[in-house]
């Protein structure tokens, strides 16, 4: 990436959502979706792992959640980055195997085999990466892709490896609810402040933004990332299981009922009523009516809870209600005509309904992936950091020294001494949350700052420096005041993957490929010289050759026919398929090496090889 | 407390060090300063460049967040006009300090339609408070500036106290 290269760089942005992704690309003063052949701009975010091995991403996938309940793995960014309890809150409700691994990290296992579920999210995006090359009919190796704006560094630094483990590097992680504000925005005829609703399928944003001459400034954003339509399903889901007498302890069944689900949400979006046949397993199909008013009783605590990020959301930005121009919907549960009513009520304005819910969020990760590449210099966007950073100081407190809702870049320093006499060192350990005890937040890192000269406890001056980038990257400096001792780290989560096991997974699936490569070839070369072992005896029955001739070329047949049997190796059956075309090619009547040739292309049109590639 | 950084939020901002500003200046400098300075916009530059753009990106956000507040903005004018002052106004009039404890109380305890006429009242204290402080820096009377700034935050405590009941109530 260079200042002096000419060609502008063609950078996608990618909403990797819970339930769907996409990708899209900046088109003259917007952008647009970029769709598969059959012009769907959703791919969902669905992974199947048949038992044959092989693997289907995206609808095909879908399709077959119910012929494979427990080999069909979606929702996984409901599980990306996270550990501990947070994994088995998940885990319970989904169908298929997830458990706590190495480190306490959330593993999916099917048919045996572990994944991470950066691993998932990385085949989701592969699947948008070959769609919008396809769409775009050029290869893509950038990309900005989004997150939930309450996605902790955690969960971010998941999502880059997924970006990364899938070919892509990440220009940037961009905040849902700020990205559908660039799309909303980008016409330039909306200046004012915007509330953007971000309800998607596994997590809830707000965010305020102010747009003003091209700067797109977030003012606070606010969120639950254990609140998402996929919430409202479940409901459903527990109603539907009650009213068919069965018990959720089946991979299937959970699959059917939550597909029912899903159905049910929709059309009680847009009827006042739904009846949905369901088919469980060896029993007779059941009717379930459910009307809308109950629906919207079930799911009315969690819209409250939305509700009141919306109003922290406007405290945090010191507005009040009045001071909201528009509000922007976004995801598709925010079709559920309580969302729509709860909001009008609460901010004394109908939601705008100009922008798409399910799209928005990837056009606006265009608009910025456009501006990072460099192509774009009327357009600016300044985001906030989501969640306070600080260090634990005597006693477990966290002591924050960047609060959250800051813009970014932004730096803060803070002096701090040492608490025992003759201390000539002290270690920094680095937290991200908003709770008051530092084992209540997020460890992002420690460092130990060394040399200290020892002195009185309280007397050295260590000046420690939190400095955090456009991307949201911190870096920690701390230095020592009276002797100018310094240390430094960039912070990267200890958590999640650490960097070996990103390289290692790379390394994986390179090799893997490499090994795909060779079985791949092999097999090729069986087949070729099966059909070169017939071919060569048909032609040698049709063309008359000296005996002596005949005998060789038998005899050099007969061999390679036994090293097939015997299952010999590739390398072995190339030198043997190598000596006998050798022996066909130079005898002298070229009859019998074109009639070779032919029975050679018949053997093989008979003979093709049914795998995919 | 957010310790300054050496910064002068003012000199950033290329503007007069006094705290009566208008806002919708300072507004617009900002969305210029960072259009001239923030690395997404400058990321060509080199690596010693790119560091710099960083640094100079961050002290335009953090100058904007001090300046954007009155209460910030009266701190860091204060410590620049009358470094220390806010050290020795910490010793605070007991009867205020008793006005305060009762103001706590007040709000420990209202309810319901208290609640909102409450806000109100507390609102208009700070107004008062900030107005008394701005006159105090016209008067180039720091002492008495950073006194009325120990005050406010006891007032601004309580308010943020009631909101939080306002808030923890509707949810």
């Amino acid at each position: 990436m260079s200042a002096t290269d000419p060609k502008p760089r063609l950078v996608v942005g990618i909403d990797l959502g819970t339930t769907n992704s996409l990708a899209a690309i900046r088109a003259g003063k917007g952008a647009r979706v970029l769709r598969d052949r059959d012009g769907e701009p959703l791919i969902p975010s669905v992974v199947c792992f048949l038992p044959n091995g092989e693997m289907v991403v995206g609808r095909g996938a879908k399709d077959l959640r119910l012929q494979h309940p427990d080999r069909t793995v979606f929702s996984a960014k409901r599980l990306i980055g996270r550990a501990g309890a947070e994994v088995d809150r998940e885990a319970a409700l989904l169908p298929y195997r997830v458990h706590r691994g190495d480190r306490d990290l959330a593993r999916i296992e099917v048919g045996g085999r572990d994944y991470a579920p950066e691993q998932v999210s990385a085949f989701v995006l592969q699947e948008v990466k070959a769609t919008a090359e396809s769409a775009l009919g050029q290869r893509i190796d950038a990309a900005v892709i989004t997150v939930p704006a309450w996605f902790d560094d955690a969960q971010r630094q998941a999502t880059r490896d997924a970006a990364q483990l899938a070919g892509l590097e990440c220009l940037r992680i961009v905040n849902e609810p700020t990205a559908a504000a660039l799309a909303y925005g980008i016409d330039g005829s909306k200046d004012g402040t915007v509330l953007v609703y971000d309800l998607g399928g596994g997590t809830f944003d707000v965010s305020i933004l102010r747009i003003d001459e091209g700067v797109f400034r977030v003012l606070s954003t606010s969120g639950d990332t254990h609140l998402g339509g996929d919430d409202f399903d479940q409901l459903l889901s527990e109603r539907i299981l009650a009213a068919a007498g069965a018990s959720a302890n089946d991979a299937y069944v959970l699959q059917a009922v939550r597909a029912a689900a899903e159905g049910l949400k929709i059309e009680l979006s847009q009827k006042e009523q739904a009846t949905l046949r369901i088919e469980l397993q060896d029993r007779a199909p059941i009717d379930i009516t459910i009307a809308r008013a109950e629906f919207e009783a079930m799911i009315a605590p969690l819209v409250e809870r939305t509700i009141a990020c919306v109003h922290r959301a406007i405290a945090d930005a010191k507005l009040t209600a009045d001071d909201i121009d528009d509000v922007v919907l976004v995801g598709g549960s925010t079709r559920v005509p309580l969302v729509r009513q709860r909001l009008e009520q609460d901010l004394g304005r109908a939601p705008q309904t100009g922008v798409d819910p399910d799209l928005a969020v990837a056009l606006g990760a265009a608009i910025q992936a456009d501006v990072l590449a460099g192509n774009d210099k009327s357009l600016l966007l300044l985001d906030v950091i989501p969640l306070s950073l600080g260090i634990e100081t005597l006693g477990g407190a966290m002591q924050k020294l960047i609060l959250r809702n800051s813009t970014i870049p932004t730096s803060s320093t803070e002096e701090f001494s040492t608490a025992v006499d003759g201390q000539t060192a002290v270690v920094l350990n680095i937290f991200q949350g908003e709770r008051e005890l530092a084992q209540d937040c997020r460890q992002l890192g420690s460092f130990t700052l060394h040399g200290l000269p020892p002195m009185p406890a309280g007397l050295p001056r260590i000046a420690v420096h939190f400095l955090v980038d456009a991307d949201g990257v911190l870096r920690v400096t701390a230095t020592e005041k009276r002797t100018g001792h310094e240390a430094s780290i960039q912070v990267v989560p200890t958590f999640g993957l650490s960097r070996d096991e990103v390289r290692r997974m790379m390394l994986d699936s390179i090799e893997n490929a490499q090994q795909d490569y060779v079985a791949r070839e092999a097999i090729d070369l069986r087949n070729k010289a099966q059909a070169m072992v017939t071919g060569t005896r048909k032609a040698l029955a049709l063309a008359s050759l000296p005996p002596d001739q005949t005998f060789s070329v038998q005899k050099s047949a007969r061999a390679l026919e036994k090293l097939l049997q015997s299952g010999a190796d590739a390398a072995a059956l190339k030198v043997a398929c190598d000596e006998l075309s050798k022996l066909t090619a130079t005898i002298a009547d070229d009859v019998i090496s074109s009639a070779v040739q032919r029975s050679l292309q018949e053997e093989q049109g008979s003979n093709t090889n049914p795998s995919a590639s | 407390m957010m310790g300054p950084t050496g910064l002068d939020p003012f000199t950033v901002f290329g503007v007069e060090h006094r705290l009566d500003l208008d806002m919708r200046t300072l507004e617009r400098r900002f969305l210029q300063l960072s259009r001239e300075c923030h690395p997404d916009l400058h990321r060509a530059a080199g690596a010693a460049d790119c560091a710099a753009v960083l640094t100079r990106s961050a002290e335009i956000n953090d100058s904007w967040r001090t300046l954007s507040d009155r209460w910030e903005r009266a701190r860091a004018l204060i410590e620049l006009r009358s470094p220390g002052a806010m050290d020795r106004g910490r010793t605070l009039d007991p009867e205020f300090l008793a006005t305060a404890l009762e103001l706590a109380e007040e709000v420990a305890f209202a309810d319901g339609p208290d609640l909102a006429s409450l806000r109100q009242r507390l609102n208009a204290t700070c107004d008062d408070v900030f107005a008394e402080l701005a006159r105090a820096c016209a008067e180039d009377d720091f002492a008495a500036a950073a006194r009325r700034l120990h005050e406010s935050r006891y007032v601004r405590k309580a308010l943020a106290d009631l909101d939080a009941r306002i808030q923890g109530g509707t949810a």
